[in-house]
């Protein structure tokens, strides 16, 4: 079929649904509270519904932290083990909390009247990024395996036997989801029986989707 | 400018352009109840996008940007429901237009629609309306070398999906 008949099949539509005029865009030009509503409810919008949902855990991560910073005070290295712990969760709980800030920043720079490619390719960016935060914060497992131990326990059997092993297969468990939980690996297996608990994951995928084909988007090939 | 008269001029300049809501609700909306839903989210995003709008693009240019960036993002989590408020006093339908002697072209234009990617969608959608290669390339954020390749293209994919049939 020509080009030209094409177009004219998808003109000839798309002019049937410009005569119907049931969107009634007159009804709603008439009654501009309606569009005041709306903006009042913008919360409901999708993407600013993430603002105060960052914001929240802002927020819980500094009362965190500033809980943790005053168990590292008031210990003040009498016991080594836990200060250190304790300060090495609060450092990394901080960076989570960087992380946060930064996807409120770009939350609030995302506009809709930008081209399609580059907002939605920050709309990917935005829900990938997510993942960082995960990783981040897996990193402080070994430390909830450290920060109740005590100098004198060195010497005993049940530190070695017990205590030590637990604290190294937290950090071996920490170090491999922090080198595996990435966009490339989302289809292994584990990662993925991991990511599953959390309501994310899908999102994370179809995210990922999206930068991938905006990638292939941009790019000019001929074929 | 007041803050009614600037929301009055930009729901007369979308009353003028209201047909890029419809086929934009068309091609990325199957269910009627999702298009209503959709068109209200476009609505709703032009109002709040409004503000950014810049006056060296046209008018078209920039609700095309934020329909079709509206579109796809619901598109994308449409299996979620959402919570849509209702206006007062309004319905938004948008029905399938009436079948008519193009039907089958019709069918066989909106298949061949519904089987392409987000964006490739979009680039044929545009491409169906006749915009210019420049215009294209201002919405989608490409370059103009690269719209016209991925144009030929969709000219492929369509003659195509229509000799099949």
């Amino acid at each position: 079929m020509e080009e030209a008949t094409i177009k004219k099949i998808w003109e000839d539509s798309t002019r049937q649904l410009e005569r119907a005029r049931v969107l009634n865009l007159q009804s709603w030009a008439l009654n501009l509270r309606s569009f005041e509503m709306m903006q009042l409810q913008k919360a409901k919008s999708r993407l600013h519904a993430l603002v105060p949902l960052k914001l929240f855990a802002v927020v819980a991560g500094i009362v965190w932290v500033l809980f943790l910073g005053l168990l590292v005070y008031g210990n003040r290295m009498a016991n080594p083990f836990f200060t250190i712990s304790v300060a090495i969760i609060a450092l990394f709980n901080l960076l989570a909390i960087v992380v946060y800030l930064r996807h409120v920043v770009w939350i609030r720079q995302i506009s809709y009247s930008e081209s399609v490619v580059a907002t939605q390719e920050k709309l990917s960016r935005l829900q990938v990024s997510t993942i960082n935060t995960v990783r981040i914060l897996m990193l402080q497992m070994p430390f909830y395996a450290t920060w109740f131990w005590h100098i004198s326990w060195i010497g005993t059997a049940r530190f070695w036997l017990i205590s030590f092993p637990a604290a190294l297969c937290c950090a071996w468990l920490s170090y491999w989801f922090f080198k595996n939980l990435t966009l490339r690996n989302m289809d292994n297996k584990w990662v993925r029986r991991f990511m599953l608990l959390g309501p994310e994951y899908r999102n994370l995928l179809q995210a990922k989707a999206m930068m991938e084909e905006t990638i292939s988007f941009r790019e000019n090939t001929v074929e | 400018m007041g803050k009614t008269e600037s929301k009055e001029d930009l729901l007369t300049l979308v009353q003028a352009n209201e047909g890029i809501i419809y086929k934009i609700c068309h091609t990325y909306c199957t269910l009627p109840d999702e298009r209503e839903d959709l068109a209200q989210e476009i609505l709703y995003q032009l109002f709040r996008s409004y503000k950014r709008y810049d006056p060296a693009y046209r008018f078209t240019t920039w609700m095309y940007r934020v329909a079709l960036n509206t579109a796809i993002s619901f598109y994308r989590v449409a299996q979620q429901k959402r919570g849509i408020i209702a206006l007062e006093g309004t319905h938004a339908e948008i029905a399938d237009p009436d079948p008519g002697d193009g039907e089958h072209g019709l069918d066989v234009l909106h298949r061949c629609l519904a089987q392409q990617k987000e964006l490739d969608k979009a680039l044929m959608l545009l491409y169906l309306e006749s915009k210019s290669y420049k215009e294209i390339a201002e919405i989608m954020g490409i370059t103009e070398t690269n719209v016209a390749t991925k144009i030929s293209r969709i000219k492929e994919k369509l003659k195509h999906a229509f000799h099949q049939h």
